[in-house]
């Protein structure tokens, strides 16, 4: 085992001469200063655990800032947006700041409010769970430095000012910067607690709202960065495994005297869900597995399912209203205003199929287990910490603290590694553990396909009544669809009352004027395994719903745009979006043989509004999206670039995932392997894209999701327009 | 044993006959900035220069590229300052940057084997490479800015 790895990783490393700031949950802060006269320039690990703080950030003698950032980066720049916030408070030098990944640590003091106070990237939240929370640990420390150097300097600290990471008093013209602060005698810990009234008012800003460049890109242009795929330790071995073809099943029988006799074959393992192969390569470990002859059991229930049934299972439960559903967002009464308009009302039934994350980099997990199996090393893509560490530390029935953690770069996620750990990690630490080595276990592509987690197939079921002037006088949004959240996270699920964000979130209309409102959920046994996908319920919610609304235009005698005005009177931030996307797009002043088609379908807090150019596609018949604007208000913007950047992704991703992605299962197996039966969008289909950014100053929200939910009611819409032809089942290719 | 010539070293391997040029590269010979994506030729994360030519690795036999010059993107230019390379940084390209070795790499078969390629035939070129982010649009932009810095340059 690696001796060394205990001794530096459990410690916090300073560089030469470095001093570093833990800031408590409290607001109260430590400095954390290197011993010169030990050898190793660490901070004992006893030192951390007693005062239960890691450290937010250090400066070293060169005055190099680097700047501990909580959320894991899959693509979408949280290296970079993160530390910005926190260098912005502190008055650092963006040019001299290094960002680091944390790893784990006190949730006191990581963890994000927004995700149950653990350390999870998840939902778009990791800008609205952290900004207030890194701005204040930035004061605070910027507050430190200059109470020292008012003692430095002999000047009273209210005549000094920051800059750049330098203290300066503008009267005599002294400068000290942070590193020469930083080796003052001693700290100045004992300063007036920061309020959020002592927070830079925003025409102070210098880093945030400007485009900085994104720190994790150099590296991604020379092939430097490291995925959890790349990572080498000494003495690794490879694994793969043969995974159960049915969800559910074991192997009862393994005939593998013929692997065995592959050169390099290091050992063979029943595991619950597979048999793995453990070699010194991985091409020989492929090669055994596909000698490996395995007879697994027959008893899953899963073998009975197929998601054709599934999906028109599905359907009839959206439209049979004497199902029980649970009510999810509920204004007025719809149910009784519907009953009273019986014969009015108008509806329609939306379907999505299921659909696979096909992140880039494939799964995989590097674990190296303790020799006393009580403790691993660990390093995997993760969308949380917590909660890998916590399975690993099940795995072993050990606590998290024997848990030595590496949270990697991920070659993508879109909501694959939220709740992966407890299969792949927790497969990978009995490996190591068994072949006493370091493992790394790694999916091929089509293990990926074909053991994926799910965006579920789901109906949505929407009726409304219109008042004389065409106005919307109640309407009700009714889904049907397994939980995810049951599957994801039972625990959490235990008391949720049957309430499903992950696939309800996104009906609640809620800057829609409609008097009487339901959304509700027919929840439906899961049939395959589920997860949430980029844009979680907010892109199918929204598809239906902005769909049903041109719909009821239509039915109104109205043109979609001023049907949504009326709809969205009440909320100025949603209109001036309208205002935006109509006059970026020219709406409805297509050219010839195309149409526009208008959506309004924000993620969470952030509003957006997109508009869809298409045509129909002569050699296919299907339909082809040629431009796509969108207008977008998340409020405040960290980093504008990067956010245009990541909608535009999004927007990518949502028309990808409505154009041809499927996945269909029969008797339980996944159909699809690979990218040439699960499609994905290539350069060549992707549109124009054009999004504007029509900031309201309000609190900031996330970038990762919202180009998704405007793109299916957009193309849908547009298609209707153009051709009279409704898209009620997605995928539309 | 099989000896190979990457990114100008000569590099001996002790590996069996019918192994893919990717895991050479990536296991064997801890060249990991060449990607597995799908092992099928389908996604280009894995693209490799071949005599100057791109290529999936995942399709080749090591021992079928020995007597070549293989080139990846560790090897592209001395510095990271291919003009790929900083136009890739210039116009904020990569997102996950997963699939962004291959892309770069296509896209330096593609300049110069076509020093000044239209939109059209960069689209054409570009179009074995997935990149599931959605940084197409900042693909051809970088590749734009690229040539035309090139060009001038």
């Amino acid at each position: 085992m690696d001796k060394n790895f205990d001794a530096s990783r459990r410690k916090f490393i300073l560089g030469s001469s470095a001093v570093a700031f833990a800031v408590l949950a409290t607001g109260a802060v430590t400095v954390l200063r290197n011993d010169p006269a030990k050898s190793r320039e660490t901070i004992e690990p006893e030192t951390l655990r007693s005062i239960k703080v890691d450290a937010w950030v250090s400066i070293d003698s060169n005055n190099v800032v680097t700047i501990h950032f909580p959320s894991t980066e899959m693509g979408q720049g949280i290296m970079t947006s993160q530390p910005m916030i926190f260098a912005e408070e502190l008055d650092a030098d963006w040019s001299k700041v290094i960002a680091r990944q944390i790893d784990q640590g006190p949730l006191e003091t990581f963890g994000n409010p927004h995700t149950g106070g653990i350390l999870f990237t998840a939902g778009s939240s990791s800008i609205e769970g952290y900004f207030t929370k890194l701005r204040m640990a930035g004061a605070n420390v910027r507050r430190i430095l200059l109470y020292t150097a008012a003692t430095v300097m002999g000047v009273p600290v209210t005549d000094l000012v920051t800059e750049k990471s330098e203290v300066i008093h503008p009267r005599s013209g002294q400068r000290l910067t942070y590193a020469a602060i930083a080796n003052a005698g001693s700290m100045v810990t004992n300063v007036p607690a920061i309020t959020e009234a002592d927070l830079k008012p925003r025409e102070e800003w210098r880093i945030i709202g400007r485009d900085q460049n994104r720190l994790d890109i150099p590296a991604k242009t020379l092939g430097e960065t490291v995925y959890s795929i790349d990572v080498r330790v000494a003495d690794m071995v490879y694994a793969t495994q043969a995974l159960a073809p049915v969800e559910g099943e074991t192997p009862l029988q393994i005939e593998d005297g013929e692997a065995r006799r592959i050169k390099g074959i290091i050992d063979i393992l029943p595991l619950k869900n597979s048999v793995a192969v453990v070699a010194t390569t991985f091409e020989a470990a492929i090669e055994a597995r596909n000698k490996l002859q395995i007879t697994w059991s027959q008893t899953s229930p899963f073998r009975g399912v197929n998601s054709q049934q599934e999906l028109a299972d599905t359907e009839l439960a959206a439209k049979d209203l004497n199902l029980t559903a649970t009510a999810w967002e509920n204004r007025g009464n719809a149910v009784a205003a519907l009953h009273a308009d019986a014969e009015n009302v108008v509806y329609a039934t939306y379907t999505t199929e299921h659909v696979y994350h096909a992140q880039m980099e494939p799964l995989c997990a590097v674990a190296n287990v303790d020799e006393d199996e009580k403790g691993a090393e660990v390093w995997l893509g993760t969308q949380s910490q917590t909660l890998s560490i916590g399975a690993a530390a099940q795995a072993l029935q050990t606590t998290p603290d024997r848990i030595r953690f590496h949270a990697m770069q991920m070659g993508g996620a879109f909501g694959r590694r939220t709740f992966f750990a407890r299969d792949l990690l927790v497969d990978a630490i009995h490996i190591s553990r068994a072949v006493k080595r370091p493992v790394k276990l790694m999916w091929t592509r089509e293990d990926d396909v074909k053991n994926g987690w799910l965006r579920p197939a789901t109906a949505h079921h929407l009726s409304a009544t219109l008042d004389k002037e065409g106005r919307v006088k109640a309407m009700r949004h009714r889904v049907a669809s397994p939980s995810i959240f049951e599957f994801a996270a039972p625990q959490r699920w235990a008391n949720a009352k049957g309430r499903d964000l992950l696939v309800m979130e996104g009906t609640e209309s809620s800057e829609y004027d409609i008097p009487d409102f339901l959304a509700e959920h027919v929840l439906l046994k899961r049939q395959s395994r589920v997860s949430a996908w980029r844009g979680i319920g907010w892109g199918i919610n929204c598809y239906a719903r902005e769909c049903f609304i041109d719909e009821l235009a239509l039915k109104a005698g109205q043109n979609p745009l001023d049907f949504r005005r009326r709809l969205l009177q009440n909320s100025p931030r949603s209109l001036k979006l309208l205002d935006e996307v109509t006059q970026m797009s020219d709406f409805g002043n297509a050219p010839n043989g195309r149409a526009h088609g208008l959506a309004f379908a924000g993620y969470k807090s952030t509003l957006g509004a997109g508009v869809a150019e298409v045509s129909r596609d002569p050699n296919t018949g299907k339909v082809k999206v040629h431009k796509f604007w969108a207008a977008v208000d998340p409020g405040i913007v960290i980093h504008p670039h990067n956010y245009i950047a990541q909608t535009e992704g999004g927007i990518i991703f949502g028309l990808s995932g409505l154009m041809r992605e499927r996945v269909s299962f029969v008797n339980g197996e996944i159909e699809q392997q690979n990218f040439y039966d699960y499609e994905v969008m290539r350069i060549g289909d992707v549109p124009q894209i054009k999004v504007n950014i029509v900031e309201s100053g309000e609190a900031p929200s996330g970038a990762g999701e919202i180009g998704v939910p405007m793109t299916g009611g957009a193309v849908a819409n547009a298609f209707r327009a153009l051709t009279g032809e409704h898209l009620r089942h997605m995928p539309f290719g | 044993m099989l000896t190979l010539n990457v990114n100008g070293q000569v590099v001996t391997i002790e590996a069996s006959s019918d192994v893919s040029l990717l895991w050479v590269l990536r296991e064997h010979l801890g060249l990991t900035g060449t990607k597995y994506g799908c092992g099928a030729g389908m996604c280009g994360a894995c693209t490799v220069h071949i005599d100057g030519v791109a290529n999936f690795a995942c399709q080749i036999m090591a021992a079928d590229a020995a007597n070549t010059t293989i080139t990846t993107i560790e090897g592209l230019s001395e510095d990271g300052t291919h003009p790929l390379q900083l136009a890739w940084i210039e116009e904020q390209t990569p997102q996950c940057g997963y699939c962004q070795s291959g892309q770069i790499m296509r896209a330096a078969a593609l300049i110069a084997d076509n020093p000044k390629p239209t939109r059209e035939e960069i689209i054409d070129g570009m179009s074995a490479n997935i990149c599931r982010c959605g940084s197409y649009p900042r693909i051809v932009r970088a590749i734009e800015r690229a040539v035309k810095e090139d060009h001038h340059g």
